[in-house]
């Protein structure tokens, strides 16, 4: 058994190297001189966060690309609108008929954006986030695309830890009878906590209404468990 | 490529002064700059003696309120900041340290500027420099700022900076004067005069001191008509002494010299008295023609008006030269005085009319000597948009026998000129405080009993009936009446005065500085104003009441109006000049305020809706009400009201 295990040890260790050496040079950066970890004890408003959200050419994690991805940064109480980070991919071929150009309203291939190409957005994004905590709504879904874009760039998924704005507002106020589930959409906490909800669905946009609720569930969180908030309290 | 966050922002400042003042790719690179604070309720922006931040404020959503710290460490509230706003600009201008304690009272989202940026545009935007220069400086900041916002309104893109201030300029162009010797003959005189193409010409003496004038019209009467011969000295004709002016003396200045004197000619002299020389003339002619419409001929017109409905238009034609000087933002002592003597002009006429109403209907003569007195706004001088006419009626004592028909007879005369005034435009009084009342028409022993019993019976009544007839002034009439009555307050308050000032004072407390807002304003809670701001009761009438109640207790009671009062109360009172002044200031700025609003609204101005003024409007509005607040804090100190409250 023990004999097994070293072995087993042995071969995921080789498997990681050889994935460690096919990494592009912006993801080894990335992994190696970033800390992404802070100590529970850290004071939440001296931990640097990156609010981000992505448009999409659908809801497939598999399948689909994404279009545009916005990302804001957050220092103690305030939002640097001077750090701002925005990027547009093209089109790729196949999804010019997406239903979700729908929701986003980015018309594919537009000549009103300039656009990059994937390995450089994720270079500067890789840049841009550090070991930034990575604050989103519905978080999940980003960073799932995120990481699938990585992998077919032959780099490791995001490091960073992550917090889902969603969760945060079921914490403070769980749903039930009086608050169904779909009420924790961006527009419904938005419309809660009262942040305006214009520039809905362009990366940007969706980024500083998240920033703004984020702040405020935050200071409500801060009255609920009576103390400064710490890492650990998330 | 401008975000769409970015535009959001740039959308919320455009509007707000000084930003206002950018073109739109600069104030698109500050808005690209900006930070967005969020602020729980009960956080703190920033504490007095902090470093400045590069940064100042603007909230976009919440209240922020400023503190400042006595000697005891208690908080004083100083302003309330509400949305679009601007806060902590001190660190963009100079670097000094904060002053006040800035704390969120509600949740609150603030644009944080950052100054860096900031500071790069100001020279390309001398507006916004002005504008900041203003809103930062010390006791002149109200009329300043308004200048600032005023100027915005009316430049053009041409960058000219110099709003039209003609009656405000030095009337450094008067006429180069014309002279003679006061032992030239009048025939030499009449030759220079004919040479010049001049109507006048001034008598100096050897020094060229002006000794006095003669004007064709002095030729006409007396030479013309062969009364005096042509080869006498001017000497027996001139007119003398003549009007003086000094060398930077305004149009406006001019203007209220020659209402009040009756002169058509003003003498410039080196000093302003005729003990210096003579540098210059202006008749009234040379100001017709430097400004077009001339308040004298409103006034002539009036005094040849023939009826009611004509009398009503040429106050209309005054509210047009009112608006006028609003536009040019002539000096509101300058308006006021201008208006005031329209205003009494048309209440003298009314009074003749009523007079010869009276006679039409056979009552004859006035039975004793009586004054006009007008009351509130109008006794003060300072009324500018027609309001509810406030005016009563004193006669002198006669015997009790005749009493009750000479009353009968000027209650009779007092409602021909009430009528007369409503006609006008003058509206009857809510509360009947008119002449044609049987309790505001009495002859001069009952007034004094009147007046005493408001001095020593301290109802709420009685001070407000004080807050209104204190204020008197006689506008026609034998003109010795209103004296009588002012020597008899005197002479009462010199027993009973404490008590009565102490109650004044407090009567001046009752509408509490309108800190406590609701976005910016205390409003009406209810009935027909609700959700209007009184300015007259919030800001105007607390200024008045106070400046009342201090001259009052200074004894100087030939001082009626409110701006005047103050002004005696500088320079009797050196240490609180800064208070009064300011007071003072914040008065002009009300009555500039409430006379715009009227006129754009044809109502009286005085209820005003917070979303109906302009920022800047609102800015300098509430920045008033710091004075309102000190004056009141002097008044609860020197009448020592906390232990009565």
């Amino acid at each position: 058994m023990e004999r097994l295990r070293r072995w087993w040890d042995t071969l995921t260790e080789r498997g990681a190297k050889q994935e460690k050496a096919a990494w592009p040079e912006y993801y080894r950066r990335y992994d190696s001189e970033v800390q992404h970890e802070f100590p529970p004890d850290r004071l939440l408003r001296e931990v640097p966060v990156v609010i981000l959200d992505t448009e999409t050419t659908g809801l497939d994690v598999r399948q689909d690309r994404i279009l545009s991805l916005g990302a804001l940064k957050v220092y103690g109480n305030s939002i640097n609108l001077g750090e701002k980070f925005e990027a547009y991919l093209p089109t790729p071929p196949g999804f010019e008929h997406s239903e979700a150009v729908a929701i986003h309203g980015i018309i594919p291939n537009s000549l009103r954006y300039s656009y990059v190409d994937e390995p450089t957005l994720l270079s500067d994004l890789l840049t841009y986030l550090g070991g930034s905590l990575i604050v989103g709504h519905h978080i999940g879904f980003d960073v799932a695309m995120l990481n699938q874009t990585l992998q077919r760039h032959g780099a490791g998924p995001l490091r960073n830890r992550v917090i889902d704005t969603a969760d945060l507002a079921r914490r403070l106020r769980p749903s039930g009878y009086w608050t169904p589930d779909h009420d924790f959409s961006l527009d419904a906490l938005a419309r809660r906590y009262r942040i305006p909800l214009s520039d809905r669905h362009t990366s940007l946009g969706d980024c500083y209404i998240t920033g703004v609720l984020w702040l405020k569930l935050l200071s409500r969180l801060a009255v609920r468990v009576g103390h400064d908030l710490r890492v650990q309290d998330l | 490529m401008p975000n769409q966050i970015t535009y959001r922002v740039y959308d919320f400042l455009k509007d707000i002064a000084p930003f206002s003042y950018l073109d739109q790719e600069s104030l698109l690179r500050v808005a690209s700059r900006v930070e967005v604070r969020y602020q729980p309720p009960g956080t703190v922006v920033f504490r007095p003696g902090e470093p400045p931040r590069d940064r100042f404020f603007v909230v976009k959503e919440g209240i922020i309120e400023l503190y400042s710290e006595d000697a005891d460490g208690q908080e004083m509230l100083v302003e309330r900041c509400g949305e679009r706003d601007i806060f902590g600009i001190r660190p963009l201008l100079a670097e000094d340290t904060y002053v006040f304690l800035a704390r969120a009272v509600e949740e609150s989202l603030l644009y944080a500027i950052n100054s860096e940026g900031f500071r790069d545009i100001i020279p390309h935007h001398p507006r916004v420099l002005e504008y900041l220069a203003t809103s930062m400086a010390g006791s002149s900041r109200y009329n300043l700022e308004y200048r600032a916002a005023r100027r915005q309104k009316t430049d053009d893109d041409n960058g000219q900076l110099e709003p039209d201030l003609l009656p405000l300029q030095s009337l450094h162009r008067s006429r180069e004067p014309v002279v003679c010797q006061a032992n030239e003959t009048i025939m030499e005189a009449a030759r220079r005069m004919t040479d010049h193409g001049i109507g006048s010409i001034l008598v100096v003496n050897e020094e060229h001191h002006p000794i006095g004038i003669v004007t064709d019209r002095d030729l006409r009467r007396c030479v013309a008509t062969g009364v005096v011969s042509r080869k006498l000295p001017v000497l027996t004709i001139m007119s003398s002494p003549v009007a003086c002016i000094p060398v930077d003396a305004t149009v406006a200045d001019v203007q209220i010299r020659m209402l009040k004197t009756g002169y058509h000619h003003l003498v410039q002299t080196e000093d302003g008295t005729d003990k210096s020389r003579v540098t210059g003339i202006v008749s009234e002619h040379d100001l017709l023609l430097l400004q077009g419409n001339n308040p004298a001929v409103v006034i002539q017109e009036i005094g040849s008006a023939r009826s009611a409905g004509y009398l009503r238009e040429l106050r209309d034609r005054a509210e047009r030269l009112l608006s006028g000087y609003l536009e040019k933002e002539v000096a509101i002592g300058y308006i006021t005085a201008v208006m005031t003597q329209i205003n009494d002009e048309i209440i003298r006429k009314c009074i003749k009319l009523g007079l010869a109403r009276m006679q039409a209907d056979g009552h004859g003569n006035p039975p004793a000597l009586f004054d006009w007195l007008t009351l509130g706004s109008q006794g003060r001088g300072e009324q500018l948009l027609r309001t509810d006419q406030d005016n009563a009626l004193i006669f002198e004592d006669v015997s009790p026998s005749r009493y009750n028909s000479t009353k009968d007879y000027f209650l009779k005369l007092a409602d021909y000129v009430t009528e007369f005034l409503n006609e006008v435009g003058y509206h009857y009084c809510d509360g009947d405080m008119m002449a044609s009342n049987p309790k505001w028409c009495l002859s001069v022993s009952r007034w004094k009993d009147q007046f005493s019993e408001w001095m020593h019976e301290n109802t709420a009544e009685n001070l407000l009936n004080t807050s209104i007839f204190f204020d008197y002034r006689g506008v026609w009439g034998d003109g010795t009446l209103p004296d009588k009555l002012t020597t008899h307050i005197f002479s009462e308050m010199g027993g009973q005065s404490t008590r009565f000032q102490a109650s004044l004072a407090m009567a001046a407390l009752q509408n509490p500085s309108p800190l406590t807002f609701f976005r910016n304003f205390v409003v009406e809670r209810s009935g027909e104003h609700k959700d209007q701001f009184d300015l007259k009761a919030r800001a105007m009438r607390p200024l008045t009441d106070a400046a009342r109640v201090l001259i009052l207790q200074a004894q100087q009671g030939n001082i009626n109006n409110t701006l005047r009062r103050y002004e005696a109360l500088a320079k009797l009172e050196p240490q609180n000049a800064r208070v009064y002044e300011e007071a003072a200031e914040a008065y002009e700025l009300l009555i500039r305020l409430r006379a715009e609003l009227g006129l754009k609204r044809g109502d009286n101005g005085r209820f005003v809706r917070p979303e109906e003024l302009t920022q800047v409007q609102r800015l300098l509005l509430r920045n008033s009400f710091n004075p309102v607040k000190e004056i009141q804090q002097l008044l609860e100190i020197r009448f020592q009201l906390t232990f009565l409250r």
